[in-house]
């Protein structure tokens, strides 16, 4: 869609701020009002959802200028859909969808950020996001998992390119393969054939780039003759459920996340945690698949003349509402031993970790910070791990406790299956 | 319109090189006008300093804090006071709390509850300022206005501190009038423009009694929440009445009574925009529910201390019901999910947006404040007015009405109406344009205190004449406050473009 036609919603924004604080329903007190990350770093009403669309109605009125500041504005945003969901309680129309329009405006126009280019153009040669080396299925070797690029298979494992090729991550796909098999999941892996799902790229602003990646990678995927995708990607999860669909890629492909599909094993019976894991953690809900993982749901219609903003049929909004919050909290609650307190801010008004939206290239203080504020917002709580159900957050929790000689320990909430079982 | 580079320098070494813009193409995201520049002062001695500056370099400005509207004049330096965010105190025992202008009132208002204390958020929202001066659904239990306003402290035009009322004589913030100097008429003037010259940089406001509990505990997700469990005590109806005569003789009585926690008089249109989760929800609950009122009504919340001041409570309500002829809406009744979610919409005024913004995209209002009985008679004309235009598909159609209630239980309170539209449609703008000036024009004729959307010197120019020329004298006092000219508060219409 043509950032034209999102002409309605630039305008639409009538400067309310509601975009800058979790919907105001859930707002317990002082502490953890806040919910965009960019407006809460920055200050400046134009670092908010809604200051960002009233600089693409002035765009679209007088032209693109692409000053240092713009440009620092366009970049400095997790595109984590938080001001969305928040707006979206009271108004009916698009807040993240016009701001996403304006990076990839902001790119096609050759103002891309010097250090998303790199990340991209190693996606463009290599397929993967992130720098690695050796090859991109190591990390399975010894585990005798199927090679799902030889044999063919109903169950994918796709593993991600953090998970794949980040020393410290591949824990996440380990444990992974060890619960599935545990649980007897038939399934396969395509190791070094498995390609980027481009996801990453999106949000940073590079769309062609984004659609051709997708177009290999689920060339790659129909080989395999898979049916269900699972992923304990939460960035991937919502490319592959979300995005391709959008997109008209997906077809018949189910696409699980590993939460999802352990707590239907843990619900059903197959799966049954023993080993009592003895930890108080809180859950921080991954953006990608929370409000962002809502699924897609394809519309087409039209406004009703008249003067209210209503259209036939009616217009199917995403506003968080259906993202995947229970089975990560399922899971947590079938293991022995693990007693969650969740934080204040939880599922669509989460706070984000800080990992997407290339932040984490682009400007790895921001990301710091931005994790930081939910580090702090965990040790509220009086946890003693924070868990969660993706790598990017993983990391750079990880990253940023260790910098801070902080004590809280970071795992995936599969890491705590993998113990329990 | 980007700042002279020493002037720009100047700010920058008060407020920090990362707290000031100049770059013209970034403006536009406070408002469409050409500000000289947007500074984020993060205390009062830096407000202080920027507003000397100001004054030094005879550069007008405007602070904001949470910032829905505002007229601004190109070249206004913009003071953005979203880095005073703090709440600065909690007296429980004197029932007030000192907050800076960032602070909104949802914060406020939860950090509130736990301590069993409610605040009268404005009808605008509880994203707004929690010092915000103005009206809301708790008028009826809450106070109102700048009656609400306690001790002040404020930088003048000039960049002075004063403090008033009781902070000018001890460092306690529990008394607007003293002892200490009292200059309310100047600072909070609710007569227009009921805009400050100069900066409230902290305000005590008088906090209330709070009967409900702690936290609402919801469940569901966006938009869709709902109370985990219902507090014991409260309780939520709307009533509709045969006449307006009945519909105030309830509302009296009901004040006479100091039973209602809420008495908050919202039409049906309003009631469905707060209960549903898009238009085309609200449009199908309005045309269900419009037809099972039998006219103008009101939504009551009662909140019980105890279950037996609960009880109390209801039997008057009932008694008074009866004898006015109210009907209770069956809706609300039968559907606990529309009591639920309009009970918490109304406490903690989240529905705002819904109600004026979602309809249309925009909405142009008239607010009257005066003798109840008289501005509603006021506001079924201007209601009749809308309807043209909704035939016409111009404005909403909310069936012409109106809302409005009294504040502290008194026959003195608010009313309203507005006209939703579409932003983009030039017709609609022109058309709800004229219905304001008529209509506004006409509450000033009949002696009403009107105010609309105008900027403040075209209503000074309509109602001054019908008070005292009020305005020629604030003119006067502004003249002395600001010997620079640096608050474009005079003549703004003849400076905006």
């Amino acid at each position: 869609m043509a950032l034209e036609e999102y002409a309605g919603d630039y305008n639409m924004c009538c400067r309310c701020s509601a975009c800058k604080f979790v919907p105001l329903q859930m707002v317990k007190g002082f502490e953890h009002a806040n919910v965009c990350p960019s407006i809460s770093r920055y200050n400046f009403h134009f670092y908010s959802g809604g200051g960002r669309l009233n600089l693409g109605a002035e765009a679209l009125d007088k032209g693109f200028n692409y000053t240092p500041r713009y440009l620092d504005v366009i970049y400095n945003c997790q595109m984590c859909g938080a001001c969305d969901v928040s707006c979206k309680y009271g108004m009916d129309m698009e807040v993240l969808r016009p701001i996403q329009e304006l990076r990839i405006k902001a790119v096609q126009d050759g103002h891309a950020h010097p250090a998303l280019d790199k990340v991209v153009d190693r996606m463009r040669k290599q397929g993967t996001m992130v720098a690695g080396k050796g090859k991109r299925g190591a990390w399975a070797e010894g585990l005798g998992l199927t090679d799902a690029a030889t044999k063919k298979v109903d169950v994918l494992y796709h593993v991600g390119c953090l998970t794949s090729y980040d020393k410290d991550m591949q824990k996440v796909a380990k444990a992974t393969a060890s619960v599935l098999k545990k649980a007897g999941v038939k399934f396969g892996i395509l190791g070094d054939a498995e390609t980027c799902c481009g996801g990453r790229a999106y949000e940073m602003g590079y769309e062609a780039d984004f659609l051709a990646q997708a177009k290999k990678s689920m060339e790659a995927i129909k080989k395999t003759g898979a049916k269900t995708l699972v992923t304990s990607c939460a960035m991937c999860y919502q490319t592959y459920a979300v995005l391709y669909e959008r997109f008209g890629l997906k077809g018949d492909l189910k696409v699980v996340h590993s939460s999802q599909l352990i707590a239907e094993l843990i619900g059903n019976g197959e799966l049954k945690p023993k080993n009592d894991v003895d930890l108080n953690v809180t859950y921080h809900d991954p953006c990608h698949l929370g409000r962002l993982g809502e699924p897609w749901a394809h519309w087409e219609g039209t406004k009703i003349p008249g003067d209210r903003f209503v259209f036939d049929p009616p217009r199917p909004y995403r506003r968080g509402t259906n993202g995947v919050y229970e089975p990560p909290r399922q899971v947590l609650a079938g293991l022995p031993g693990v007693t969650l307190t969740e934080m204040d801010r939880i599922k669509e008004y989460a706070w984000c970790s800080g990992a997407c939206g290339g932040v984490t290239d682009s400007n790895p203080e921001f990301a710091e910070w931005t994790a930081n504020e939910r580090i702090e917002e965990a040790i509220c709580t009086g946890a003693e791990a924070i868990a969660t159900a993706d790598p990017w957050s993983e990391k750079l929790f990880a990253e940023t406790i260790a910098k801070n000689d902080g004590a809280l320990k970071v795992y995936d909430i599969v890491e705590l299956v993998d113990q329990a079982i | 319109m980007a700042l002279d580079k020493d002037i720009y320098s100047a700010f920058a070494d008060v407020v920090g090189e990362e707290n000031i813009c100049d770059d013209p193409v970034m403006m536009a995201a406070y408002y469409k006008t050409d500000f000289a520049a947007v500074i984020m002062p993060g205390n009062t001695a830096e407000v202080q300093a920027v507003v000397k500056l100001c004054n030094k370099y005879k550069l007008k400005y405007r602070p904001i804090s949470c910032g829905w509207t505002g007229v601004f004049i190109p070249g206004t330096v913009m003071l953005d006071l979203r880095r005073m965010d703090k709440i600065i105190e909690i007296d429980e025992k004197n029932m007030y709390a000192v907050c800076e202008p960032y602070v909104t009132s949802a914060q406020l208002q939860a950090e509130l509850f736990k301590r069993g204390l409610n605040t009268n958020i404005k009808g605008s929202g509880a994203q707004g300022s929690a010092l915000l001066r103005g009206h809301g659904p708790m008028d009826q239990s809450c106070g109102a206005d700048d009656r609400n306003h306690l001790a002040v402290e404020w930088v003048t035009p000039e960049g002075d501190l004063v403090k008033i009322g009781s902070l000018g004589s001890c460092d306690e913030f529990f008394c607007g009038d003293g002892p200490g100097p009292s200059l309310r008429c100047l600072v909070q003037s609710t007569v227009p423009p009921s805009c400050t010259p100069g900066v409230f940089t902290k305000v005590a406001t008088k906090v209330y009694h709070w009967p409900g509990p702690e936290r609402y505990h919801l469940k569901g997700n966006s938009p869709n929440y709902s109370l985990a469990e219902k507090p014991p005590y409260m309780m939520l109806r709307y009533y509709s009445f045969p006449s307006v005569d009945k519909l105030m003789d309830a509302e009296y009585k009901l004040g006479e009574a100091e039973i209602c926690f809420i008495l908050y008089g919202i039409n049906m249109a309003m009631v469905s925009a707060n209960v549903t989760s898009s238009n085309e929800e609200q449009e199908a609950l309005f045309h269900k529910i419009a037809g099972e009122v039998q006219g103008p009504g009101f939504v009551v919340i009662l909140a019980g201390n105890s279950e037996k001041d609960f009880e109390y409570k209801k039997k008057v309500l009932e008694t008074i019901i009866a004898a006015t002829g109210g009907e209770s809406l069956k809706a609300v009744e039968e559907e606990p999910q529309i009591e639920d979610t309009l009970m918490r919409q109304c406490t903690r005024v989240s529905g705002a947006i819904r109600e004026t913004f979602r309809p249309g995209g925009y909405f142009k209002s008239i607010p009257v404040m005066g003798q109840r009985d008289l501005t509603v008679r006021w506001a079924i004309g201007a209601g009749e007015a809308k309807k043209p235009l909704i035939e016409k598909g111009l404005i909403v159609d909310d069936g012409g009405a109106f809302f409005g209630w009294g504040v502290e239980h008194g026959h003195l309170g608010k009313t309203e109406i507005f006209c939703a539209f579409s932003p983009m449609n030039p017709e609609a703008w022109k058309v709800v344009d004229a219905w304001e000036s008529e209509e506004g024009g006409r509450a000033l004729d009949e002696n009403y205190f009107a105010l609309t959307m105008s900027p403040l010197d075209v209503i000074d120019e309509k109602t001054g004449p019908k008070l005292s020329n009020y305005h020629l004298w604030w003119y006067k006092v502004l003249d002395e406050l600001d010997p620079n000219g640096v608050i474009p508060l005079k003549g703004v219409s003849k400076l905006t473009p």
